[in-house]
């Protein structure tokens, strides 16, 4: 979506597909946070 | 309509809501109410009963400017051609009884619910035009002015007036008309949309049609962009200014009524000129409204769980590439359910939506991917949250485990994100794939 509207975001994020928001896992939030990351933003 | 009516293999319900609908593609269970009519179908429409009937509500075909019986037909083509009652003005005094020869009328009449079984299902329910509240523009406050719609009925030979072109306030034949585009549409207090130009064709078909009758009737039209896109639209629009008709690109400022004469007084500036604020005087004012979705699309939306878009029009797979079919296999849909559009283009979507579920019922069977939840009966507990949180009801629960129907599940993982016990995988898009991506783009880090 980013990309198609043509949105600048700092390179430093990562993508993520998943099939909808709803499959999102609290633990794989933690997971991301505890290997690093700064935040997780669930978008859809 | 009427060779719908006669076609044999088509059952038609008229007068009827779905109540329910359950099951899946190639297996749809239907319920359908069908009202009691108070006449049941021995009537031929007659209209006998019509005459004696002493009680009177408003026809809502001719948008209630003119006075119909308690007793009627929709309107003059409907079919089937039975009449019904409206049991909000029927006094019950039986006289319709008396004159009735095929003792068609019955006030014990119930509801009737049909249980059927369908392949699919076409979402077809069309539109009703935007009301404005009370006082915008002055309606409802000022008798003469009124909607597009409205004024269809005025115009129409089979309508309240039998086509002579009269305003409401004193019957008389308006000398000066202004019509005002684009009310309740393309407003970001209101809907936010461009009714896709109809709302200015019609009001160019009405002008013309308005001079043809009566050359000397002054006509202007208020407009912000006069959208006359597609095949012939531009050349009926400039034909239309040919025959006199003047278009003024303005917002109209405001409109007040003289009290006496109920002749409206309209404040507006043309935005195409120097001139100014200026006030003009018109003898009826036609306020051309946007297409909204129709009433109880919101019932058949939670029914048939369709998704709307933003502007409560139902939802397409894909706005451009496949605007026919939804997101659930064999729910397609036709014409301005889906969004505002002309006649020509509500034909065309309405063959369209036909072929695409040709197409998928013409075979025995239906593929579907295997993007689907699974369940390990060892680790569920049947705690039926994932029953409670499951978007499309694909999940049941047994005395076993939690039971997810192939069919059904569109894969969203909605469930599994809600199992407590993790006995929910999907497949293809397993945990420990989503943790492994994770890792590796940390790893970067």
């Amino acid at each position: 979506m980013a990309g198609t509207i043509r949105a600048q975001y700092p390179a430093t994020i990562r993508p993520i597909r998943i099939n909808c928001t709803g499959r999102v896992t609290p633990s794989l939030m933690m997971r991301a946070i505890g290997k690093g990351a700064d935040g997780v933003i669930v978008a859809g | 309509m009427l060779e719908a009516a006669r076609a044999s293999g088509l059952n038609l319900y008229t007068y009827s809501e779905i109540e329910d609908v359950s099951g899946f593609i190639g297996n749809f269970k239907v319920k359908i109410r069908k009202k009691a009519r108070y006449v049941n179908n021995d009537c031929n429409g007659c209209g006998a009963c019509f005459e004696v009937c002493p009680a009177y509500g408003y026809d809502e075909f001719n948008e209630g400017l003119n006075p119909r019986k308690a007793i009627y037909v929709a309107f003059t083509q409907a079919v089937p051609s039975i009449a019904q009652i409206d049991m909000t003005k029927c006094i019950k005094c039986g006289l319709c009884q008396g004159v009735c020869e095929l003792n068609a009328i019955d006030f014990d009449q119930k509801d009737e619910i049909v249980d059927l079984e369908v392949g699919s299902i076409i979402v077809a329910t069309g539109w009703d035009e935007y009301e404005p509240e009370t006082g915008y523009l002055g309606y409802n406050d000022y008798p003469n002015v009124i909607t597009q719609m409205k004024l269809e009925r005025i115009l129409a030979p089979n309508g309240p007036t039998v086509g002579h072109l009269v305003r409401p306030s004193d019957g008389k034949k308006p000398e000066k008309i202004l019509f005002i585009q684009c009310v309740g549409s393309r407003d970001l207090s209101r809907q936010t949309y461009c009714s896709a130009g109809v709302c200015c064709m019609i009001s160019i078909k009405n002008t013309k049609l308005i001079k043809q009758h009566y050359p000397e009737i002054d006509i202007n039209v208020a407009y912000m962009d006069i959208r006359a896109a597609g095949k012939d639209y531009e050349e009926y629009f400039t034909a239309s200014r040919k025959e006199g008709i003047k278009y003024i690109r303005t917002n109209v400022s405001r409109i007040f009524e003289d009290p006496e004469t109920h002749n409206l007084k309209v404040i507006l500036q043309n935005t195409l000129s120097n001139t100014g604020m200026k006030e003009f005087e018109y003898d009826m004012i036609v306020l051309s409204a946007a297409m909204v979705p129709a009433i109880g699309v919101e019932k058949i939306g939670r029914i048939l769980k369709l998704e709307t878009s933003q502007d409560g029009f139902f939802k397409e797979f894909h706005s451009r590439l496949n605007p026919i079919d939804t997101k659930i296999p064999g729910i397609v849909l036709a014409g301005v359910a889906q969004g505002p559009k002309s006649i020509a283009e509500s034909i065309a979507q309405g063959r369209a939506a036909a072929s695409s579920l040709a197409r998928l019922l013409g075979k025995d069977k239906y593929r579907i991917l295997l993007i689907r939840a699974t369940v390990d009966n060892d680790k569920c507990a049947k705690c039926g949250l994932c029953e409670l949180n499951c978007p499309y009801n694909a999940i049941q629960m047994t005395s076993e485990s939690a039971v997810v129907d192939e069919i059904l599940c569109r894969g969203c993982g909605s469930c599994l994100a809600n199992c407590p016990s993790e006995a929910i995988t999907l497949r293809y898009y397993r945990e420990p794939q989503y943790e492994k991506q994770i890792d590796a783009i940390l790893e970067e880090i």
